[in-house]
């Protein structure tokens, strides 16, 4: 778990840097374009032909959204952004089947003296179990044995089922025996030979072979996810901070632009205000969805390849639901993002804006992080779940540990919906009176006044 | 009968501040209406009333009689004073984008942003991004957004602010044969020269309301007559002060600019005249629409 969450936060530094260094860049290129370039910079194709009918089926929103995809996947930082989140989900994925051990570990196990049938299962059984194949080799003698373990052509020697010889001691680094496998024939056969020494029958040996183990339970109702399910839900959860995130920053800085550089008089000249907002939360959110239904598609399809114990059980159901939790988070966080857009103007206006906004997000995450690693949810946590700003994170997290019904999942997210359609009717409202207000930012009070009265 | 876009009685306050008082004027087809006043006058305000980016306190704006909703301002040009377009896109995309929300399908807005750009001698800088031209060519884009779909009326807030001679005459030309064209043209400028060169009317208000309106003939022709002397070596009009009937207009390039009421006599100038110097020139003129102005706003 430390792995994954290090591997992410590394990313995600790096792509924050990445942006960091971009913005720089373009800054001292913009203060040096004194004069135009000589050449055209850019040069690209004409636009798909099906993106035209997508936009045209949709009217003036679908033309808005089709530009706002356009010039958004078109971007340097989606595309490196996207290359990079791939590349640590890659990661996440791939680094601990290396860290465990990739596939079957072959193990030539030599045997002196002959094993009995009870002996090859124990060593059957014991290779099953740590993902070990098993090849016994004879051995005519300990002395041939011994030259086989030291010219390396076997890892380990079982002695008349009485002793295990190795090369090197059983935890060596350098030691060609798998200790796990080692360490489990050697309980084993010793269980066995003491079996003999009691004198108890072959039937009475295979009862007690088929033991059954006695029930555990807990006076909690009991908590279905998994170690791997977890692991899963925290890189989905970090994800779905560093996209919602993202994505609504792209909002807020998108409606202050359009308001700074006056295009939006253009536009409203034309379109209706909740016209284009619409296009662009439908555009962006088109752009967010299809980012992240990439990347789990991509860690499905990764974690299929190298066999990924992260991708077991219930954790593609887990990441299938912070893909929808994504969906719900962005259409309630997206209209709160544009309306607060639409009363600045200046990038340090938007940076004000930023924070406040991004509190609940942040507080939802880290809270979900820190119940996940202890794989306890409380009751108020449980309330969070059921609130549209923390919902995302707190309802993923439920689902990640197993802690939540159908019902309540489908509540929440009826919720959510619900909430949505409130806070876009009122972010419309705030948008239509500020867009078009220069000058100073505009407060809160004077937008909730009623029309007529500025 | 050619296209109106009528202004009735429009009104707008910001708190105490009154921006459009009763305002009330016209903008006929195949004209050029130049539409003047000094810095907070309503202007701007006006212009965006027409597209509802204003609300109005009381008023109405019609388009042919009929009151203006979206589907009238498709058909509709505008161009805001501060400028309007995205500046990271591609000058050729963003006229097509412009063209297609008003109602252009994407074939048509790409032909036709190809023709403007290329009559607006920006068709080399289609691929660039906007923020890489320079101002006289951002100038120009936003007009080309302005021109793509045809419109029936174009509203220019301040277009030839910033503009060199060369790019005065394209966009003036550009202005002027849209108006032979049948379409309404209302352009808002401090240049008054200009506006009188280019525009067949001129309407002018002051704290949001009509002080002046009319022809540039019939303007020129109102009021005062206008004699412009210009004496040797006299760069003032000083002698022209005590002069009973005659006011000094202005001064400009060596000459003096009189108005002289009714009660003038012309005789009398060209003594007053001669006794300051060698008269060089001496002769009646039309008012100019920069005399009109701030005879307007006294």
């Amino acid at each position: 778990m430390k792995v994954l969450i290090t591997v992410l936060v590394a990313v995600l530094l790096v792509a924050r840097i990445a942006f960091y260094i971009r913005r720089r860049r373009r800054g001292a290129e913009r203060k040096a374009a004194a004069v135009e370039p000589p050449v055209p910079a850019v040069r690209t194709g004409r636009p798909h032909p099906q993106l035209h009918r997508i936009e045209h089926a949709f009217g003036d929103v679908g033309l808005v959204a089709g530009r706002e995809i356009r010039e958004r996947v078109r971007g340097r930082i989606f595309r490196v952004g996207t290359i990079i989140m791939l590349v640590g989900v890659g990661a996440a994925v791939v680094i601990p089947t290396i860290h465990s051990g990739s596939g079957p570990t072959p193990q030539r196990v030599g045997v002196v003296g002959g094993l009995s049938s009870d002996g090859r299962q124990v060593v059957a059984a014991s290779a099953k179990a740590n993902d070990d194949t098993v090849t016994l080799v004879n051995e005519s003698s300990t002395s041939h044995a011994k030259a086989d373990l030291r010219a390396g052509r076997v890892d380990a020697v079982i002695v008349d089922s009485d002793e295990i010889l190795l090369d090197q001691p059983v935890n060596a680094s350098t030691s060609s025996a798998d200790s796990g496998l080692v360490n489990q024939v050697a309980q084993y056969l010793g269980v066995l030979r003491a079996y003999r020494e009691a004198g108890l029958s072959a039937s009475q040996v295979e009862r007690i072979n088929k033991y059954q183990p006695v029930a555990v339970s807990s006076l909690v109702s009991g908590s279905k996810g998994t170690n791997l399910s977890k692991g899963t839900s925290v890189i989905g959860m970090v994800l779905l901070f560093f996209m919602l995130t993202q994505y609504c920053t792209w909002i807020l800085i998108g409606v202050m632009q359009e308001k700074s550089s006056r295009v939006v008089e253009v536009l409203l000249a034309v379109v209706r205000p909740i016209q284009l907002l619409g296009g662009k939360v439908l555009g962006i959110g088109a752009v967010a969805l299809g980012q992240a239904a990439l990347i789990v598609a991509f860690a499905l399809a990764v974690g299929a390849a190298v066999g990924s114990n992260l991708l077991h059980g219930a954790a593609p159901l887990a990441l299938l639901s912070e893909l929808l939790w994504l969906v719900l988070g962005y259409g309630f966080y997206c209209w709160v993002y544009a309306a607060a857009g639409s009363t600045a103007e200046r990038q340090d206006q938007v940076q004000t804006l930023a924070l406040p906004l991004s509190l609940p997000i942040l507080f939802g995450y880290i809270y979900s992080i820190s119940v996940v690693s202890s794989g306890n949810a409380n009751a108020f946590f449980k309330v969070l779940a059921f609130l549209p700003p923390t919902a995302p994170f707190c309802m993923s997290a439920l689902v990640g540990l197993g802690q939540v019904t159908w019902w309540q999942f489908v509540l929440s997210a009826l919720i959510s919906v619900g909430a949505t359609a409130g806070v876009a009717l009122f972010a419309a409202r705030i948008y239509r009176r500020a867009v078009l207000r220069t000058g100073s930012r505009v407060r809160l009070r004077e937008l909730l006044r009623p029309a007529g009265s500025s | 009968m050619g296209a109106l876009l009528q202004l009735e009685g429009l009104r707008r306050s910001y708190g105490p501040v009154v921006a459009l008082d009763d305002l009330s004027f016209e903008v006929p087809s195949g004209q050029v209406v130049g539409f003047l006043g000094p810095n907070g006058a309503g202007k701007t305000t006006t212009m965006r009333a027409i597209f509802g980016l204003t609300d109005l306190d009381a008023g109405e704006v019609t388009w042919n009689s009929a009151p203006v909703g979206q589907a009238e301002r498709r058909r509709f040009g505008y161009m805001p004073e501060e400028r309007g377009l995205y500046p990271g896109m591609l000058v050729g995309e963003q006229v097509e984008y412009l063209g297609r929300l008003h109602g252009l399908s994407a074939t048509t807005a790409a032909d036709a942003a190809a023709v403007w750009m290329e009559r607006l001698e920006i068709g080399q800088r289609r691929d660039a991004k906007v923020e890489q031209l320079s101002h006289g060519n951002q100038q120009r884009v936003q007009l080309a957004a302005a021109l793509v779909h045809e419109p029936e009326l174009l509203v220019l807030d301040e277009p030839l602010s910033g503009l060199d001679p060369t790019g005065i005459e394209a966009i003036g030309r550009v202005l002027v044969d849209r108006a032979r064209a049948g379409c309404c043209v209302l352009i808002s400028s401090h240049q008054l020269d200009l506006v009188e060169e280019l525009c067949d009317r001129v309407t002018i208000i002051d704290h949001g309301r009509l002080v002046a309106s009319g022809t540039v003939d019939e303007l020129a022709t109102s009021g005062p007559r206008r004699l412009e002397v210009r004496i040797e070596g006299e760069r003032s009009a000083d002698w022209a002060r005590g002069v009973p009937g005659v006011t000094v207009s202005e001064v400009a390039g060596g000459a003096a600019r009189l108005a002289l009421d009714e009660s003038a006599d012309s005789d009398a100038v060209l003594r007053a005249a001669m006794a300051a110097g060698r008269v060089t020139e001496f002769s009646f003129g039309r008012r100019r629409v920069s005399e009109v102005f701030r005879e307007s706003l006294q």
